[in-house]
């Protein structure tokens, strides 16, 4: 029982991280349509900040990996898809898939094939008691984590009017235009949330591993790109959802898939994808058949 | 390809430019294509504050595509200009700065945004940044059932009501020049007085109204002066006494 | 645009169709050629571009034709790979590298030629298998659908040991039967193939469809069974591919035929122009002749008494930079989607094979 308890929470916390990429993913589409293979390389880069600063002190590590994050998002709108925008989302996914395999060959140039490791974090990698059952910390921290981060990034989109303007265009891109709420500002604001989140993403993946490498990033946003697409890529709340169902799905394989077969669940999560996209192309959390807004 | 339709003959359209610089919009040789299939072809239009201006024809001649053209949201050549300002290769939200403001076909509200920040977000491209409230109050005056529903998401009130929600967006920037694509559409016959009396209103407030609509007798009768497009050009300018003219209209609609 | 008949009836302009095929074989054929003036190691690199180009042509035959985007080629090229690798590995070295295989697997085998042949089979049915469900989907749905595909097959070879290697293992001891010339043979197969495909009638209503979707549903046209033939038909061609490259590479595993791969000849294709087969091909020769100067540079150029050298490294990335440029600023690609005409005709439009119509 308390085994099952343990999983659930380690499942939990993937399906939060998961959730938070699919999210990052997801702003950005919402608004310009473009599924960003590349925010791999921004948790990449974020990753890459925290270990390489780590002994300078969290209070400056921290800041700086969002600051990278930022500023990375930013880069690859203003140099790339800024430049893109009559194509279609396939085109745009070729041309994030572009962005990906340069930035990760860029990153092999300037830091070299091995990784880089620091103890990020290390007093969250141990166990805690709770309630008699051992959890670890870092799991419930993830949860704890993406949860204040959903509340926050919730308040911003409903309560401010900035965040509204960006709902509008997520919505409706052209209305939102014609009502007068200015292009340019909200797609940067969805690069620059969607960095913050790939930083946080990036934070509770370094305090796992303590080691980042030139493809650090790619595993999770190929699990969250393809979450987002069965959640429903077209609202925000489905990319949430399908990224938490595959972290959550996944981690749980992990965890009771038998001996032999456990080498498998990536494989079982890309079955379930076709499934799901076999079934419902729109994505799960769309309501019926749905135009497939792509 | 070219098929055995009658070409429309054009019909001037004066444009004293003395008032050029006056409140409300010029529009001289707009000519809209797509994919080099034209859709506009060269049409003036002006509208004073204080003036309803109706634009009327059959499916297909290009109304949307003027206002959309007008707004900057499609290609275009021709000079536009709104309170004398050039609008010239303007974005959308840019155009919108100049002090119009386009109620588009089909409504588009934010249908899961309350009524209340639909409102919010039509004030964002005011030209004056303090007013908004009042300007709120206002639109809600004017449309008393957005007092009542302003919680609600805009998606679940009814036709009529997101007709009302879309023009008090519309209104919260505080155009000089209104434009409406098909605001009767859909709508019980209630519900259009509703519109048109605000609209009658706005009228009365000194701003310029452009209403394209499909259902003549009406707009003839409400506009100042009403222009029937055709196949991209303007062929018929109607005034609102023609309204019961029945000779008038079919030769509107069918030449 | 109507051509008057007058021109239509002269013997150039009824010679274009056969010279946009002929153009393209001529093309690979003096690049090969003038390649094996340079030396040994060029001719390696020449047969990985050879077997690139065949990946590629695949690649155009269904996205150029469908306009629907396929992540998951290199799924196919990756089981025609393992087909041939089980098929021509000397029997006890099978024993011995692959200790966990089904039992009927150590005991076929097979001349090469055929392997090759067989992996394409073993492609198709893959590619014919999983169409039914993936064909109906269109735009980013299809890419991330094929893009599962990808990376499903690619774990299954990874770790199914009881038809490959133990985890993550690779296959060794194919033999090497194969030069640059062979595998010429093979590209301009590939390449004629496409070209006939390209006039099949399932080619025709597909590209119908990519114009106009809601016309071509509506005359009757079946577009997913039109899909899964051309998607089979390219599976096919991939798979022959993939054989081809565990024979060059006598080394196959898992992880070269994967997402790398993908982005390689995906970006050979764009950079090409997606829309032709001419694109397909002059993609993938651009693409090797500025990597065969970039390993050069690498390695120091000496030109005049100076030598140029670049940072290693430096290859993929610009490699990855040519086609990022190239999706920004001429995403139609080199030929712009248009087929070889010259100088027979002039305006060739693009995404439409050259024909007396």
């Amino acid at each position: 029982m308390s085994q099952f308890i343990q999983s659930l929470v380690d499942a939990l916390s993937a399906g939060a991280v998961l959730g938070l990429a699919a999210l990052a993913i997801g702003l950005v589409f919402g608004v310009i349509r473009l599924a960003n293979f590349a925010t791999g390389e921004i948790i990449t880069g974020a990753g890459y900040a925290l270990v390489l600063t780590w002994d300078l002190g969290w209070y400056v590590a921290i800041p700086l990996s969002i600051l990278v994050a930022v500023i990375l998002s930013l880069l690859m709108e203003l140099a790339v898809f800024s430049r893109m925008r009559k194509a279609g989302p396939a085109t745009l996914l070729i041309a994030s898939f572009g962005v990906s395999f340069l930035l990760q060959r860029v990153y092999e140039l300037i830091f070299g094939n091995n990784v880089r490791s620091a103890p990020v974090a290390s007093n969250l990698s141990q166990s805690v008691e709770v309630a008699g059952i051992r959890l670890q910390l870092l799991s419930v921290t993830a949860i704890v984590l993406s949860a204040i981060l959903l509340v926050l990034l919730q308040l911003f989109l409903t309560r401010t009017t900035l965040g509204l303007q960006l709902q509008a265009a997520a919505a409706d891109f052209t209305t939102a235009r014609l009502v007068g709420i200015p292009a340019s500002r909200v797609i940067g604001l969805s690069f620059v949330l969607s960095g913050v989140l790939a930083a946080a993403v990036a934070f509770v993946l370094t305090t796992q591993s303590g080691a980042v490498g030139p493809t650090f990033g790619v595993r999770i946003t190929v699990l969250a790109l393809v979450g987002a697409v069965i959640g429903g890529i077209d609202k925000i709340s489905g990319a949430l959802a399908g990224g938490f169902l595959v972290g959550f799905a996944s981690s749980m394989l992990e965890t009771w898939l038998p001996q032999g077969v456990g080498n498998f669940r990536d494989a079982f999560v890309y079955v379930l994808v076709i499934v799901v996209l076999l079934l419902k192309p729109s994505g799960l959390l769309v309501r019926g058949r749905g135009a497939v807004r792509t | 390809m070219h098929s055995s339709r009658p070409t429309w003959e054009r019909v001037a359209v004066s444009i004293d430019s003395s008032t050029i610089s006056a409140v409300g919009l010029h529009v001289t040789g707009l000519t809209v294509s797509y994919n080099g299939v034209p859709a506009v072809r060269g049409i003036d239009l002006a509208v004073a504050g204080g003036e309803a201006v109706g634009l009327i024809g059959p499916n297909g001649a290009g109304k949307s595509s003027s206002l959309l053209a007008i707004m900057g949201a499609t290609a275009r050549t021709g000079a536009v200009r709104i309170n004398g300002r050039d609008a010239s290769g303007l974005v959308p939200e840019k155009v919108v700065r100049l002090g119009i403001a386009l109620v588009p076909e089909g409504r588009h509200v934010f249908a899961d945004l309350s009524v209340k920040d639909n409102l919010r977000l039509g004030g964002v491209a005011r030209r004056t940044k303090s007013g908004a409230q009042e300007a709120m109050d206002k639109v809600m005056d004017l449309f008393p059932i957005l007092r009542e529903f302003a919680s609600r998401p805009a998606g679940l009130l009814s036709g009529g009501q997101q007709q009302q929600l879309a023009i008090g967006r519309a209104l919260m920037s505080d155009p000089d020049v209104l434009m409406l694509d098909e605001p009767s559409l859909g709508l019980s016959p209630t519900a259009v007085d509703t519109v048109f009396e605000a609209l009658a209103a706005v009228r009365a407030a000194g701003k310029a109204v452009l209403v394209v609509e499909q259902r003549a007798e009406f707009t003839i009768a409400f506009c100042d002066r009403t222009y029937v497009l055709h196949d991209g050009v303007i062929t018929l300018s109607l005034k609102p006494e023609d309204a019961e003219n029945v000779q008038i209209l079919t030769e509107a609609y069918f030449g | 645009m109507s051509t008057p008949s007058i021109i239509k009836r002269s013997l150039g302009y009824r010679l274009a169709p056969g010279w946009s095929l002929v153009s393209l074989l001529l093309l690979v054929f003096a690049a090969v050629a003038v390649n094996s003036l340079f030396g040994k190691s060029n001719q390696i690199a020449m047969q990985y571009a050879l077997v690139d180009l065949i990946i590629v042509v695949a690649l155009q035959m269904f996205i150029g034709t469908s306009g629907v985007l396929s992540f998951g080629h290199v799924a196919f090229v990756a089981v025609g790979a393992w087909t041939v690798g089980l098929l021509t590995i000397d029997p006890t070295l099978k024993h011995s590298l692959l200790p966990n295989l089904f039992p009927f697997l150590y005991d076929i085998g097979s001349p090469w030629i055929l392997a090759v042949f067989i992996g394409g089979i073993v492609g198709g049915v893959l590619a014919l298998v999983v169409s039914p469900a993936l064909m109906r989907l269109n735009g980013l749905q299809a890419g991330i659908a094929t893009f599962a595909l990808l990376g499903l097959v690619n774990q299954v070879l990874t770790y199914w040991s009881s038809i490959g290697p133990e985890s993550g293992q690779s296959m060794v001891g194919i033999p090497d039967v194969l030069n640059v010339w062979m595998t010429m043979l093979f590209a301009m197969g590939a390449i004629v193939v496409a070209w006939l495909f390209q006039r099949t009638r399932p080619a025709r209503l597909l590209r119908a469809a990519r114009e106009d979707g809601t016309a071509s549903a509506a005359s009757g046209i079946n577009v997913v069974t039109q899909r899964i033939i051309t998607f089979t038909a390219s599976g096919v061609i991939a798979g022959v591919a993939g054989g081809l490259f565990a024979l060059t590479n006598r080394v196959v595993q898992a992880s070269q035929l994967s997402i790398d791969l993908t982005f390689v000849t995906l970006a050979m294709l764009v950079l090409g122009g997606m829309l032709s087969l001419s694109g397909a091909v002059v993609g993938t020769l651009v693409f090797a002749l500025v990597d065969l100067i970039l390993v050069k540079l690498q390695a120091g150029m000496t030109i005049a008494a100076h030598t140029l050298q670049i940072p290693q490294g430096t290859r993929p990335i610009v490699l990855g930079l040519i086609l990022v440029l190239m999706l920004i600023f001429r995403s139609k690609g080199i030929t712009g989607g248009r087929e070889f005409v010259w100088p027979f005709r002039k305006n060739q439009l693009p995404g439409v094979p050259v024909s007396n119509d």
